[in-house]
């Protein structure tokens, strides 16, 4: 049985829109956001994000596994660039450091430092809005977009029928997966194995990996034999695809792609320019004299 | 060629010549451009990426490995939705590798290999492309298109099997490809093992991170590669499990190795720490879940085949 994201309609900003448009919207916006690491440019796309999820409609409890798995994922990495400058370098080439604490200790030969330097605070406060700002637009897609919708939106983008379909079916099935990959854990629990408690080398845990990733695979594929059927029954890929459904653009619509658009046309000249570049706030320069 | 073809390969290659141009125009209007600071690279190197797949479908067209019927377009979905939510999962929840970038052990990469080796390379190739896609948006990891096309091109070449009448001859071709690879990647992690920016790109403060990959990560792809030469000469009489994992391992080196490459323009990287600190991390620990799982699925979808006998 399919599990579906929990999607209802609601009165919300990104519900007024025809999904495509929406879709539209959103690639121009991660394309706008990869484009830029000035904290100040990245906090106008931030706000953007913000004023999305909270026109959503969308409750705390609906999202809030989602949210906290997702922040403290971004957290964490944010914090490992803050302590160790990874990646950074592609974008600063000198650090004014702030501080420098240097363990007493050494770990074979090698003593722990840790170093805050006023572009190593920018970068990863940058790297954490903009992966958040990523994240915020992407998460309300599945809580959006009406499941009955997925394929005649992706064949509104131009896919082919059959990849659009790939893709609708792809997103049907993320839930479902992800339960069945929930359930197929607590049934080998229930036999003794604990996914906590793995241990030994790296062969050993591959090894024992496959209780879990094994049992998974082969039901789907099992289970897939009736969707095949049931397509095959309705002449799937015999001719040119209808949709129960169809979608039409309207004003609002054509408006939401025009600003996408426009706006991506405007972060690109920006970025060609050389405006948006890795920036560092003076006051953080400053402590570090 | 037919006209949906020439349609295709004028696509792409328009999609080429427009990033083409607005590296030129862009180097007109700021001379001092670095496009790897645009963002835009990514996207030439997806534009690359899908030549390469368009190239050689366009070369063995008539093959039936590229029908896309009913059963494939379920298959391509089944994978590339098991690669998310894998990916999700032992993203999020088991480790990073150490490395120069985000690099995880993802066990997940199984998924795409085995898709493309049992239901050929399209499923493949959609269901590397589209479930990285999707598993980094549930993870919050950002962009990375140019990495859903290295993990794509894993599924692609696992599936590229089928156009081969011979399978065993196929497997030693690719046995001796694969150990090139490895060799090649390995000597290059010896001739750069002292180089102390493998890790974390920070060379000269003499901070936090600033160490090379460890030895086991270094001979990682060579580890790899034995262990496919030992389910080579174990499982020799059961020539599905070896295609399998061999055509696997070879996917691995090229997809990942594409990605990695491509970080040499993308993100800056001299071509050693592209490779050291970003390929072996990634392709080594690949390739040994390649050795493991993939042999254990091809047995269970045989069975399973025997069972239902479709």
């Amino acid at each position: 049985m399919l599990v579906t994201w929990r999607y209802r309609p609601r009165k919300s900003l990104i519900q007024s829109f025809d999904p495509r448009a929406w879709i539209i919207f959103f690639l121009c916006y991660i394309a706008c956001t990869v484009l830029f690491w000035d904290l100040r440019y990245l906090l106008v796309l931030f706000a953007m994000a913000l004023v999305a999820v909270f026109t959503s409609g969308i409750k705390w409890h609906e999202m809030r596994r989602a949210w906290l798995f997702i922040g403290g994922f971004i957290l964490f990495f944010s914090f490992l660039t803050l302590l160790t400058g990874r990646g950074g370098i592609e974008l600063y080439k000198e650090e004014h450091i702030i501080r420098r604490l240097t363990a007493g200790f050494t770990l074979l030969g090698w003593r722990p430092t840790l170093v805050l330097s006023a572009e190593r605070i920018a970068y990863a406060v940058a790297m954490m809005v903009r992966v958040f700002s990523l994240a915020s637009m992407t998460i309300l897609i599945p809580y959006s977009l009406n499941p009955a919708l997925y394929g005649v939106t992706f064949r509104g983008l131009g896919l082919p029928d059959k990849v659009a379909y790939g893709m609708d079916l792809t997103m049907r099935f993320i839930p479902s997966f992800g339960r069945d990959f929930q359930l197929t854990m607590d049934a080998q629990r229930a036999r003794g194995y604990e996914l906590e408690k793995i241990s030994g080398g790296l062969f050993a845990q591959v090894r024992k990996l496959a209780p879990l990733i094994v049992p998974v695979t082969i039901h789907a594929i099992v289970a897939s034999e009736d969707i095949i059927d049931a397509m095959d029954l309705r002449a799937f890929g015999v001719g040119p695809r209808t949709w129960v459904d169809e979608l039409h653009y309207r004003p609002r619509d054509r408006a939401l792609i025009a600003f996408g658009v426009g706006m991506l046309l405007v972060c690109i000249a920006l970025s060609l320019w050389g405006f948006g570049k890795f920036w560092v706030p003076d006051f953080l320069l400053r402590l570090a004299q | 060629m037919d006209k949906r073809l020439r349609s295709i390969l004028f696509s792409l290659i328009g999609v080429l010549v427009f990033f083409l141009l607005i590296v030129w125009i862009g180097g007109l209007i700021n001379p001092n451009l670095q496009l790897d600071e645009t963002g835009v690279l990514r996207f030439v190197f997806v534009g690359i990426g899908l030549l390469i797949v368009f190239v050689i479908y366009a070369l063995t067209r008539t093959s039936p490995v590229w029908e896309v019927g009913t059963r494939e377009v379920v298959y391509m979905a089944i994978g590339a939705a098991l690669y998310a939510v894998l990916s999700f999962l032992f993203n999020g929840t088991v480790f990073a590798v150490p490395s120069v970038s985000q690099v995880a052990l993802r066990p997940a990469i199984a998924i795409p290999m085995f898709f493309g080796y049992a239901f050929g390379p399209v499923v493949g190739f959609f269901s590397g492309a589209v479930g990285n896609m999707f598993g980094d948006a549930l993870t919050g990891f950002g962009l990375s298109p140019q990495w859903s096309i290295g993990n794509g091109l894993v599924g692609f070449v696992a599936g590229l099997v089928h156009l081969f009448k011979d399978k065993k001859r196929s497997v030693d071709a690719v046995l001796i490809a694969s150990a090139l690879l490895a060799a090649l990647a390995t000597v290059i992690f010896f001739v750069n093992r002292n180089v102390p920016n493998m890790m974390f790109f920070d060379p000269e403060a003499g901070i936090f991170g600033d160490a090379t990959i460890s030895l086991f990560a270094g001979l990682s792809a060579v580890v790899g590669f034995v262990l496919v030469l030992l389910v080579r000469f174990l499982f020799g009489q059961n020539l599905d499990v070896v295609a399998a994992v061999t055509w696997s391992l070879l996917g691995n080196f090229l997809g990942i190795g594409f990605a990695a490459i491509s970080d040499i323009w993308i993100n800056g990287y001299p071509p050693a720490v592209a490779i050291v600190g970003e390929f072996l991390p990634a392709a080594g620990p690949n390739a040994i879940f390649a050795a493991i799982l993939v042999p254990l699925l091809v047995v269970a979808f045989a069975s399973v085949q025997r069972q239902t006998g479709r």
